[in-house]
């Protein structure tokens, strides 16, 4: 009985994967080539040495980063709740030691 | 042909080499974590030996470094955590209604690699001095400077071979919590035990990875001469604090929480009480967790951070006290109205409340960093952190594993004598810890190896010493109590308390190879205790009788630990082609695992009830 309810809902998610996932991964490619293209621009016109690129890069690289996650590594979709919340913890602790490593330990 | 009968079956030694079966490497982690539990506790009554009487010289200054290195090493990478994993094997699987973890080869990888770092950091003492630096091999003490030996070499090396064993397990942990729960146990329908060990599983795999780059860093510094921790080349000695307590404070968590789940367990039973608060006790759990991961610097309130740093670790470190109250009190409100049984497991149950109360006290006294700089590495931190882990961890572990026994191994340990033990156990712990809060407040310092007399220090001394060879005495009457059992029969029924609440007591003990003939079907928290209020004397099932899937066993696991502990050895003494030739039976061994498509082999219905009827008999 539950193993027939699991490969319907497992069905289910396919089938609006296939109905829905072209377009919107097509949208979510083009908007990764487009930020790729736009650090490689923000570097080649201007240089890494200005803040002003800098910050540039590590907005595109976040952004990047939440496209990719979303939705090639589907964490959009339903079920990735505990995927998400491992990573956040994995990236909150990550963090907490490299800020530890560059912000205290060599002030 | 996939149903072919014809299945390797291993016998005797081979069989415990090559199994995959949970409830075997659970065991395997129990025998292991009692040896090292051993060899630390030996370490530990040479340490109050040597300090029975001032100007003792029972050992060298020397030799008591490396016993006060090893002892608290050995203690707690080698001895208590084996044995939670060695609870977690056991119980876990059988708490969710599953046939096994979600991965039974990396659980075997686990603990063949935890065996060869332990035993790779034991063989320093045969192998020219066991590291000396403190269990925290805080630098510069532990670098080639200061500490010229190989020492610390088999500390970084033995530790990261037992500590990929460590994340190996937890990471297959919460995968078979998250995937493998059967129908109808929702996460807020589990056992406070599993809860636990799930947070825990989380602990391990956030706090790990900084132990493991620390390691790294410093074998590096030792073995091939980098810079991360040398002042002079623009390293920091710091950074090495940091590393260490990123990971260091989770890790008590990692050993304090499975006790909580024990605690959790027995209580309910012998009171035959729901857990009080249930919700409350996981949102605590969780919480501890979460803050477990910003309080490291607590450790390290007298390396200068300033005054900003101090204060916030403090109130962080004294925030934690609030989850860990709600605990306590919901166990409490547990207890009370209770029909309550003082079982051995019971009594060790409600010995760790108050017993753990006191070393939260001291906590929450070392929180404040003003008073801190007056504590700081005296035994006031001593007799804190023992409190903790030897009141706290340890009295859960001989509850945890009175309780566990009869599922473990088809036998109850004989309550009198489990009774005597307790007894020994916590007058002695007592005796010993008690009196060093009084020693570091009159100024001793801890990892001194003698001290002179007339300074107030010699009789409490004394007293602390007789009380740690009454708890050696209270671990020799439980060893004895282990043996006389098990030249008993296994008679041990499907639910020995007779107010079992959880999925593990609706099988036989010890369960069956596959655990559930058929998985069962959830209705609530405390499942079992849930069908025999109901009328029923066994679980309703979630799926016909059937062929059951069963993984292989496979000697792989244990040839690639051997490979890993001769390719760390080799690094050590910088001899590569050693390296190369370990590494390369590692690197084999996984060819073969992924090369070689093992689809595992089928139990049969017919068989099935066989192998029921003899569990049955009992």
């Amino acid at each position: 009985m539950a193993t027939q309810q699991d490969t319907n809902r497992g069905s289910a998610v396919r089938h609006r994967h296939r109905v829905e996932g072209p377009q919107k991964h097509v949208v979510a490619f083009i908007f990764s080539i487009v930020l790729t293209l736009i650090a490689f621009a923000a570097v080649a016109a201007g240089g890494v040495n200005s803040s002003f690129t800098i910050i540039l890069l590590v907005v595109m690289a976040v952004l990047q980063v939440i496209i990719q996650l979303a939705y090639w590594m589907h964490m959009k979709d339903k079920g990735h709740m505990i995927p998400i919340i491992f990573m956040a913890g994995g990236f909150f602790v990550a963090f907490t030691a490299v800020i530890t490593a560059l912000y205290w330990v060599w002030w | 042909m996939a149903h072919a009968h014809s299945v390797k079956r291993h016998k005797g030694l081979m069989d415990w080499l090559t199994t995959v079966d949970h409830k075997k490497i659970g065991i395997l982690y129990l025998l292991a974590g009692a040896f090292f539990f051993g060899i630390g506790g030996i370490e530990a009554l040479m340490i109050r030996w040597q300090l029975i009487k001032p100007l003792n010289d029972f050992v060298t200054a020397q030799q008591f470094n490396e016993l006060i290195t090893m002892h608290g090493t050995t203690m707690i990478f080698l001895g208590v955590m084996p044995i939670i994993f060695a609870l977690m094997n056991a119980v876990v699987p059988l708490q969710i209604g599953a046939r096994d973890v979600a991965f039974p080869f990396l659980n075997s990888l686990g603990f063949w690699t935890f065996l060869f770092g332990g035993i790779l950091l034991n063989l320093s003492w045969v192998m020219g001095g066991a590291p000396d630096a403190g269990w925290t091999a805080y630098t510069p003490l532990s670098t080639v400077a200061y500490s010229g030996t190989h020492g610390v070499d088999f500390y970084t090396i033995g530790l990261q071979i037992a500590g990929l064993g460590t994340l190996i397990g937890g990471i297959n942990f919460l995968a078979t919590i998250i995937t493998m729960r059967a129908p109808g146990m929702s996460f807020m329908r589990m056992p406070m035990f599993t809860w636990t060990i799930f947070i825990t599983s989380a602990i391990i795999l956030f706090a790990f990875p900084a132990i493991t780059v620390g390691l790294v860093l410093l074998s590096f510094d030792r073995i091939l001469g980098a810079n991360f921790f040398e002042v002079g080349q623009g390293g920091s000695p710091v950074l090495w604090e940091h590393i260490f307590w990123i990971f260091g404070h989770p890790e008590v968590y990692i050993l304090i929480l499975p006790a909580f789940g024990v605690i959790s367990e027995v209580i309910p039973t012998f009171a035959r009480k729901r857990l009080f608060g249930y919700s409350s006790m996981v949102f605590a759990t969780i919480l501890i967790a979460f803050l477990g991961f910003m309080v490291w610097a607590h450790h390290m309130f007298t390396t200068g951070m300033g005054p900003v740093a101090n204060a916030l670790f403090s109130i962080s470190t004294m925030l934690i006290a609030v989850p860990t109250g709600i605990k306590i009190f919901n166990w409490l409100f547990t207890l009370w109205g209770g029909q309550i049984r003082f079982t051995a497991a019971n009594l060790y149950a409600t010995g760790f409340i108050p017993t753990f109360v006191m070393g939260g006290v001291t906590g929450v006294m070392l929180a404040a960093a003003p008073a801190d700089y007056q504590f700081h590495d005296t035994y006031f931190v001593v007799a804190h952190f023992h409190y903790v882990i030897v009141g706290g961890l340890v009295l859960g572990i001989f509850s945890g594993l009175h309780y566990w026994w009869p599922k473990m191994f088809g036998r109850i340990l004989n309550e009198t004598i489990g009774k005597i033990a307790f007894w020994f156990f916590i007058i002695g712990f007592h005796l010993t810890f008690f009196v060093q809060h009084f020693l570091g407040l009159l100024g001793m310092q801890r990892r001194i190896f003698t001290y002179l007399p007339n300074q107030g220090f010699d009789t409490l001394n004394l007293v602390s010493t007789v009380g740690a060879f009454l708890m050696g005495v209270g671990v020799l009457i439980f060893l004895y109590n282990v043996v006389i059992t098990s030249m008993r029969p296994a008679d041990a029924a499907n639910d020995p308390w007779e107010d079992g609440r959880t999925l593990e007591w609706s099988i036989p003990s010890p369960p069956p190879e596959y655990n559930f003939k058929q998985t069962p079907l959830v209705r609530g928290i405390d499942a079992y205790w849930k069908e025999k209020m109901a009328g029923h004397t066994e679980m309703t099932p979630a799926e016909p009788v059937g062929d059951i899937h069963m993984p292989s066993a496979s000697i792989l696991p244990f040839v690639m630990s051997v490979g890993i502990f001769i390719a760390g050895l080799g690094f050590m003494y910088h001899y590569y082609w050693i390296v190369a030739g370990g590494l390369g039976i590692l690197f084999v061994c996984m060819a073969i695992r992924s090369l070689y498509d093992d689809k595992g082999w089928h139990i049969h219905p017919e068989d099935q009830v066989e192998t029921n009827r003899k569990g049955v008999k009992a």
